[in-house]
């Protein structure tokens, strides 16, 4: 009887894991810091947290799809440079859209090399990452670019309708519209039978491959757009400045509860996630904890969750009746 | 027209199809009428997935023609095929788990308002479909949430809200319970009434006499006969099946029973299986039948070792055996050959030789290494012996035939030298010559002191080479017949139920 | 679905395979190595001196030992351990931050101790719980990197001088210490995968993990020991870098877990598992060092390295997946 009061518990716990960890947030951050639950801090949560927001935003369909990107890092950092390089030759709005059209531009590739090729998206996104990571780096001989127009970013981070500011706001928007399309739309509906059961899709007159492509390229967009914003906001192009983002952003979409395995997932959920690691950065840095050992705690909460996760709803290994075939993510070598 | 008999809806004739190598089907005659359940029997191999393949659209035929209620068919596509009223449900389910009933019996054809779904409208159709087949179900639920056999009714409901004038169902109830097959013959005898065509496929010739109208014999990729069920016994349905009797088939072998050599008591696994005692005696074939879906694959796992058993005890010649692993279950002397091949039987990408030694590749072992030479010997051997075909144990195992890699699997058990062999659906998917060459190890394993527990969903099969057998149904063992009482109605009324505990 | 593939007449084989895969597979690593070599020959007269080649094997063979055990890794279908510049970074801030300590050796065989511990916590959530691959070693290894960060400060561990320090930095018979370490471990590594029992296990358990589990194989086991053994090997590699160089810092590894797969995936063994051996892998790891020399020698950025890398992976990866689609892989 013992036992299954416990799992139970630990059932609802893993379900309702986001009002968890934001209730635990909250209420050490009460305790431990002064003027904790405000505005201020949430408009201040929100805002810090739209880079890897977007980032994790971009990684849902792609997830939902059953596959995976790893390059979105690299995606930032090269979105980031072409912004500030653009800036002075053709302005500062068009430098914005030039850099946009860069993470779109990397998410073609990738989808390319996806569907086209045939190559699996673990290894393909793998190669990528390192392709444009030392593109970067080249172009920039591993020096941040400074902007020309440093005051144009300002704005972004300024207050807007208290609990906002113009880029969470952005990122809010973002969200919502990807939450509408997910799940009202056929095409989002179609998205997820695609990561669900990819031959069925297909019989249904579904083209998987397409939806894949798209995946991809909506994920170079949203990786553009983080490091658009990442890259006006501190008036810097910086060639590293994705790739400490890559686990930061997984750690959201997993904290949000989107598998791994394709066919489920939320853009709401995600952004739960967003919310709950940053609300958890914030906590730690207020208590004047190292970046690196801010590290090693969402590295345990990672952990923690996974784990609890898989204990939860089984190893996937007993023979249920009802269980199917039909997953297209990294770790199945032939898609049937 | 003549009213007496029915419009053809489907007509397929001189069909013939080759692949590299092999001739799939040759000169086949199919003719099906509306409203009528049209059975196709045959072997694997016999070419039944060929012809319907090729019927969906997805093969063109070398030769041969189509006609679709009486009009030929111009270029045959998958999208063509759906457009001509075809509608096929095949035995893997093409159902996405993770959206709803409704949104995949609307899959691909989502009615829109604007740029959103149209849920109002998904809804409706699936609600009206559903009914129609008298399913109760709610169009809301998560598909993945729902029974096997509740999942193919909103397969069926999905293909039927297309209005298609031909259903072909392929191996419908492999997976069900037996309520479940009442509902699906529902459901079956609605669509019939309303004048579709139904192709009927099936192993269970009891089905195929209760259901069908008609039944069509394939063999070898030709088509040997068309009758009305009303005339013809499943045993003449077998031998024109199989071409030759039963009794060639499987010739059984006379032996003395010894002692026992697993004895299993009382094992339960909550959810699966419950209180199940049965014996197996040395040089016994011993049967496990019942329908899917009855517990029989569980019990063999759990008596391997694969899953775990909640209580009971397990007994191999007398001594209680802890089994809580592959490994344990090996170390005690069983051995099981599962019943998917492709998912739990090999490794596509090793060779035979590694294949074939896998389980006791710590016994061909030298402290570290593995003596290769002794291994390239015991596995020529056992090749000969089972006669795999061609006998290259270096070639990765994906490349031969379903027959081939059946017989790898049951050999490399062989090679564990167990006291016990259990196998779950030997010779499903293998071709008749393969067939036979692996009844006869069985025989030969059975003869040399070994006891057997075999799980079949071929009734002849098990009626032909066993010694006793036990039901199950609904995770209950419900009778032990053995060989002398047993037919197929004895076994069958068992595994439905009717008979008490 | 019934079996296509089982027609009555045909004696057995389905799709006679190609053989242009199997044949290009073999060659191909070698082939690649000569060209290379010849490129690098006609480009610079310094290419082809003992001094340049050892030094290429000298600083290629440290990750080279990630790549040997990232090998077991991806034949076990383990896809990739993403923790290695965490447990190489523990490895050499261990061997010489505990110098003070306890002394040279037990420092090294301290730091060693810690890494593979990591590989223990790798090997027990993706072997025994099952936890996707990529996301536990992302995760053990950033709170690995943040700990051994918050163990040091964030600074750097000089160690002091040593014999064991000496003798990792010198060379026997003119081969550098690093290049015989390297081999060694290749030699004793390839009979292990190809030969033994557990070898065969890791390529069952990469081939079909539920075939192999009904076959009595050990799949947990297996499974967690390659993770096992790659964090050895990276705080191998931690060890004796931090030992040669006489310091270390957190970022020591940085970037190493690519180089590995790069090798393992240029060597031909698949990350999903089922193929791979240790000698493709050193032919990877020979390509990938060969390459960078080539970039340092035509005058290349050293940033490009990246590129070539990743763009080489893919082109290996796509015509191995090309020929495999033709041979009539089901």
């Amino acid at each position: 009887m013992k036992r299954v009061t416990f799992r139970t518990a630990g059932t609802r716990i893993v379900q309702y894991r986001l009002l968890v960890m934001l209730a635990a947030v909250a209420i050490f951050g009460a305790v431990s810091v002064n003027d904790f639950l405000t505005f201020d801090t949430f408009q201040s949560v929100l805002d810090r947290a739209t880079v890897v927001g977007f980032l994790a935003l971009g990684l849902t369909p792609v997830l939902i799809a059953g596959q995976i990107d790893l390059s979105i890092g690299s995606a930032l950092s090269m979105a980031g440079i072409t912004t500030i390089f653009m800036q002075p030759i053709i302005g500062n709005v068009p430098a914005a859209l030039a850099g946009l059209a860069v993470g779109v531009l990397i998410g073609v590739i990738n989808g390319i090399i996806v569907v086209v090729f045939k190559i699996n998206s673990l290894v393909a996104t793998l190669a990528t990452l390192l392709i444009f990571a030392s593109l970067a780096l080249l172009v920039t001989n591993s020096y941040p670019l400074s902007s020309a127009d440093p005051i144009f970013g300002i704005p972004l981070t300024s207050d807007l309708l208290v609990i906002l500011t113009p880029r969470s706001a952005i990122f809010v928007a973002a969200a919502l519209i990807m939450f509408v399309w997910l799940k009202a739309t056929p095409s989002g509906r179609n998205l997820y039978a695609v990561g669900s059961n990819a031959p069925a899709a297909t019989s249904a007159g579904i083209n998987a491959n397409a939806y894949l492509f798209m995946t991809f390229v909506i994920s170079g967009f949203c990786a553009g757009a983080a490091g658009v914003l990442q890259s006006l906001s501190t008036a810097a192009g910086s060639p590293v400045a994705g790739a400490v983002m890559l686990i930061p952003a997984i750690t959201a979409v997993v904290i949000g509860g989107t598998r791994l395995e394709g066919g489920r997932g939320s853009s709401l959920a995600t952004f739960g996630g967003v919310l709950a690691l940053g609300a958890l950065t914030a906590l730690l840095e207020y208590n004047g904890v190292p970046s690196y050992t801010q590290a090693v705690y969402t590295g345990l909460l990672l952990i923690l969750l996974i784990t609890l996760d898989r204990i939860v709803s089984g190893d996937g290994t007993t023979t249920s009746r009802t269980h199917r075939r039909g997953r297209v993510a990294p770790n199945t070598p032939s898609n049937s | 027209m003549s009213e007496t008999t029915p419009a053809s809806a489907l007509r397929m004739t001189g069909i013939s199809k080759s692949f590299p190598g092999v001739k799939a089907l040759q000169d086949v005659n199919l003719e099906v009428r509306q409203g009528e359940v049209h059975a196709i029997v045959g072997e694997n191999g016999a070419g039944k997935s060929t012809l319907m393949k090729i019927l969906s659209g997805f093969y063109q035929p070398d030769e041969g023609e189509i006609e679709v209620a009486g009009e030929p068919v111009g270029h045959w596509t998958p999208r063509e095929a759906q457009k001509r009223g075809i509608g096929m449900i095949y035995q893997e389910l093409n159902l996405v788990p993770d959206l709803t009933v409704a949104e995949n019996i609307s899959l691909g054809v989502m009615p829109k308002r604007g740029p959103f779904v149209d849920y109002k409208q998904v809804t409706a159709i699936a609600k009206r479909v559903l009914e129609e087949l008298d399913a109760d179900i709610d169009p809301g639920t998560r598909l993945g949430n729902l029974s096997i056999s509740q999942q193919q009714l909103v397969e069926i409901a999905k293909v039927v809200a297309k209005r298609p004038s031909i259903v072909v169902l392929d191996e419908p109830t492999s997976s069900l319970g037996d309520k479940e097959t009442r509902i699906l013959f529902d459901v079956i005898g609605r669509m019939r009434a309303s004048g579709i065509a139904i192709i009927y496929i099936s192993h269970r010739l009891q089905e195929v006499m209760e259901i069908g109208d008609r039944v069509t014999v394939l063999r070898d990729g030709r088509h040997i006969e068309t009758r009305d069920v009303a005339g013809i016994t499943p045993e003449q349905m077998v031998r024109l099946m199989v071409g030759r009797d039963l009794s060639e088939m499987f010739p059984k072998l006379d032996l003395e029973l010894g002692e026992p050599v697993l004895t299993v008591n009382n094992i339960t696994r909550v959810g699966q299986f419950e209180d199940i005692t049965l014996e197996v005696r040395a040089n016994e074939i011993v049967g496990l039948a019942g329908l899917v879906g009855s517990g029989r694959t569980e019990v063999a796992r759990a008596i391997f070792g694969l899953d775990p058993v909640d209580s009971g005890e397990i007994r191999v010649k007398g001594k209680l055996v802890k089994i809580g692993t592959p490994r344990q279950g090996v170390a005690a002397g069983i051995a099981l050959v599962p019943e998917d091949r492709k998912a739990q039987g090999i490794i596509p990408a090793l060779s035979v030789r590694e294949n074939f030694t896998l389980p006791v590749i710590t016994r061909i072992t030298n402290a570290l290494l593995v003596l290769a030479r002794r291994e390239r010997g015991i596995v020529n051997g056992l090749v000969d012996r089972l006669k795999v075909n061609p006998p290259q144990i270096e070639r990765p195992l994906n490349v031969f035939s379903g027959g081939n890699q059946q017989k790898v699997v049951l050999g490399k058990w062989l090679l564990s030298e167990p006291t016990v062999l259990i196998l779950d659906e030997p010779t499903r998917g293998v071709d008749v010559g393969a067939k036979a060459d692996i009844h006869e190890i069985i025989g030969e394993f059975a003869k040399a002191g070994g006891g057997v527990l075999m799980i079949s969903s071929e009734l002849p099969e098990l009626l032909a080479v066993c010694d006793r057998i036990f039901v199950l149904h609904e995770g209950n063992l419900v009778a032990e017949i053995p060989r002398a009482r047993a037919d197929e109605e004895s076994v069958m009324r068992a595994a439905t139920g009717q008979v008490a505990a | 679905m019934t079996d296509l593939k089982a027609p009555v007449t045909v004696p057995g084989i389905v799709g006679a395979r190609s053989g242009a895969g199997s044949v290009l597979g073999r060659i191909s690593i070698p082939i690649a190595i000569v060209v290379l070599v010849v490129i690098g020959a006609v480009t610079s007269p310094s290419f082809l001196t003992p001094s340049n080649l050892l030094n290429v094997l000298n600083a290629n063979s440290t990750v080279g030992l990630i790549a040997l055990g990232m090998t077991f890794v991806a034949v076990c279908g383990g896809l990739a351990d993403l923790s290695v510049p965490a447990n190489v970074a523990m490895g050499g801030l261990i061997a010489l931050g505990a110098q003070p300590a306890v002394g040279a050796v037990p420092a090294a065989i301290l730091g060693l101790v810690v890494a593979t511990l990591g590989g223990v916590v790798n090997g027990v959530l993706v072997g025994y719980l099952r936890i996707n691959p990529i996301i536990a070693t992302l995760g053990t290894g950033s709170v690995l990197l943040g700990l051994s960060q918050l163990v040091i400060g964030g600074g750097i561990v000089y160690g002091s001088p040593s014999a064991i320090a000496d003798f990792v930095s010198g060379s026997a018979l003119g081969v550098p210490i690093f290049i015989w370490i390297f081999v060694i471990v290749a030699l004793i590594l390839q009979p292990v995968l190809s030969r033994t029992a557990f070898g065969r296990w890791n390529l069952a358990v990469g081939g079909n993990y539920a075939a192999a589990a009904a076959s009595a194989v050990p799949v947990r086991f297996t499974k967690g020991m390659a993770f096992v053994l790659t964090g050895f090997l990276s705080g191998l590699c931690g060890v004796l870098l931090a030992l040669s160089n006489g310091q270390a810092r957190p970022i020591i590894g940085t970037g190493y877990e690519f180089v590995a797969i790069t090798a393992v995936v240029i060597g031909g063994s698949s990350l999903f598992g089922g193929r791979g051996s240790i000698i493709r892998t050193v032919g990877g790891v020979l390509i990938t060092a060969l390459i960078g020399n080539l970039i340092i020698l035509i005058g290349f950025p050293t940033q490009a390295t990246g590129l070539i890398t990743g763009a080489i992976v893919l082109a290996a990866v796509g015509v191995d997946a090309y020929f495999r689609r033709k041979a009539g892989r089901e």
